[in-house]
């Protein structure tokens, strides 16, 4: 793996990055889970990019155990929309929502030669294109992770600008997640096994925002790392 | 040093006079006189204009003021961009006063960060100079700081205090004699003309052999089209702080005092015009 010789430094390098979000995409389709790679015009970088679609109640966002989450190409066959048209198209009213709201998440990794770590940018509007804002962001957040996320303000929401679209969204600071990752990248390097960097980082951070993995990534990925 | 010293004061102490115009569009009670400031470049917009929004607020209904936010020929202004950047990117070719359009109703969401409070300024002047370290020392020199030691960076931004901020500063801008100089550079360069908004690379400030990379080393490795290849006709600009410094700069000593507070070099790429 591209690591730093050095023990304690194991950085993620920018080539690493990419190759583990390969490996990643290749098993996402294989159980269409959504996940695409997103390239930047006339440059080498690129992007990790998934679109959720969620149901929203009166008791704010329903979770992915409870309600069905349906990703883009789901959607658009559910409701037999033309692959031609934009989300911001679609003609709401022959959608039989039954009252609730459909909010429109999209989830960016992107790489930050900074940190060297991953970083989970996001952002959320609803079917007519509004953006929401933090409060409502913050709904989304799973109850149990928001008393962790108050406790540093390092480690809360925070709105930024996406480095490669310039566009605002939402992230999760990344300057403690090489602290985090130390730890597994360790032992799994003391244990003689394959890690794939962003199924180990996404599977810990996603499920803050409701994103969580099936545990098929974890066999399929490692399977494919290169040593 | 001494003479470094002036630099850092000369940057500091950057003034841009500006024109603050309200929107034409935006309903009044009377009419809203503009209002003129020397803006210093090295802070943020959000956190200067203060006196800008209550004089303007003067003039209108409570139920339509909104968020202030602030537009050039067209281009929202993000505010988290220090607005020396946001002057030399936007407006350098274009005659002084510099003119800024204030709006309070129709925020831009797609294309502009919110600021509900000086907090949150803050939080991302902070950030940036967290990133910036993690560049220079891995994040160690930030991550051993005190609390108060970090208080004391905003604080001297914020209430324009040079002595204050460089107490501490200094300690961010020190590296080990024997490396010569960071691990790597904290730059970002910027261009109107792509779509993506800066470009951003690991860049060393030494060479293998040891010898001092220089502004140029740093522009042909990351921004090759902004230098004239074989002495063809030069078609840009490469300003920092309203300045063309000379391409032979070492990137060490541009990254010391040509910084802005956020501790990263902000470079403007602008085509020269042909008026």
């Amino acid at each position: 793996m591209d690591y730093d010789s050095c023990n304690t430094d194991l950085h993620l390098g920018e080539k690493t990055f990419q190759l583990s979000c390969h490996n990643f995409i290749q098993h996402s389709k294989a159980i269409g889970d959504g996940w695409v790679w997103e390239s930047i015009e006339a440059t080498n970088e690129g992007y990790m990019k998934k679109v959720l679609l969620k149901m929203k109640n009166a008791f704010g966002y329903t979770i992915p155990e409870q309600q069905k989450i349906v990703n883009e190409k789901t959607y658009r066959q559910e409701f037999e929309v033309q692959d031609t048209m934009d989300l911001e198209e679609i003609d709401i009213s022959s959608i039989d929502l039954s009252g609730r709201e459909m909010i429109r998440f999209e989830y960016h990794v992107v790489y930050s030669s900074s940190y060297q770590v991953p970083v989970l940018y996001f952002r959320a509007c609803d079917i007519d294109g509004r953006p929401l804002t933090l409060e409502e962001i913050w709904q989304s957040v799973q109850e149990n992770y928001k008393e962790r996320l108050l406790e540093g303000p390092w480690e809360t929401i925070t709105q930024q600008e996406h480095p490669l679209l310039g566009q605002p969204f939402f992230i999760l600071h990344p300057c403690r997640t090489h602290e985090l990752m130390t730890p597994i990248l360790k032992g799994a390097r003391e244990e003689k096994q394959s890690v794939n960097y962003i199924t180990a980082w996404l599977s810990m951070m996603g499920p803050v925002l409701g994103l969580n993995l099936p545990i098929s990534y974890t066999t399929a990925t490692s399977a494919q790392q290169l040593d | 040093m001494a003479d470094d010293k002036d630099v850092l004061r000369d940057v500091w102490f950057g003034r841009i006079p500006t024109c603050f115009t309200l929107y034409q569009e935006e309903v009044t009670e009377r009419e809203a006189d503009p209002y003129y400031l020397l803006l210093p470049r090295v802070s943020y917009l959000t956190l200067v204009t203060d006196k800008v929004k209550k004089h303007f607020q003067k003039v209108m209904k409570p139920e339509d003021i909104g968020e202030m936010w602030f537009e050039y020929e067209g281009t929202p202004l993000k505010w988290h961009y220090p607005i020396g950047l946001l002057f030399d990117l936007h407006a350098s070719h274009t005659a002084l006063p510099w003119s800024i359009t204030v709006h309070f109703k129709d925020f831009p969401e797609k294309d502009l960060l919110h600021c509900p409070s000086n907090s949150v300024i803050e939080a991302h002047f902070m950030s940036s100079i967290k990133e910036a370290d993690a560049l220079k020392h891995k994040g160690q020199v930030i991550n051993e700081m005190q609390k108060k030691d970090h208080k004391q960076l905003w604080m001297g931004l914020q209430n324009d205090k040079f002595d204050q901020f460089w107490a501490i500063n200094r300690k961010l801008m020190e590296y080990p004699a024997e490396e010569g100089g960071f691990r790597y550079i904290p730059f970002r360069i910027y261009q109107t003309v792509s779509e993506r908004p800066f470009i951003q690379k690991l860049f060393r400030p030494i060479t293998a052999e040891g010898q001092p990379h220089t502004l140029i080393d740093l522009l042909k490795e990351v921004s090759p089209f902004a230098v004239s290849q074989g002495g063809g006709e030069k078609k840009y600009q490469v300003v920092i702080h309203g300045i063309e410094p000379m391409l032979e700069t070492p990137v060490q000593w541009l990254s010391e005092h040509l910084s802005y507070p956020d501790n990263f070099l902000h470079i403007s790429v602008i085509p020269i015009s042909t008026d």
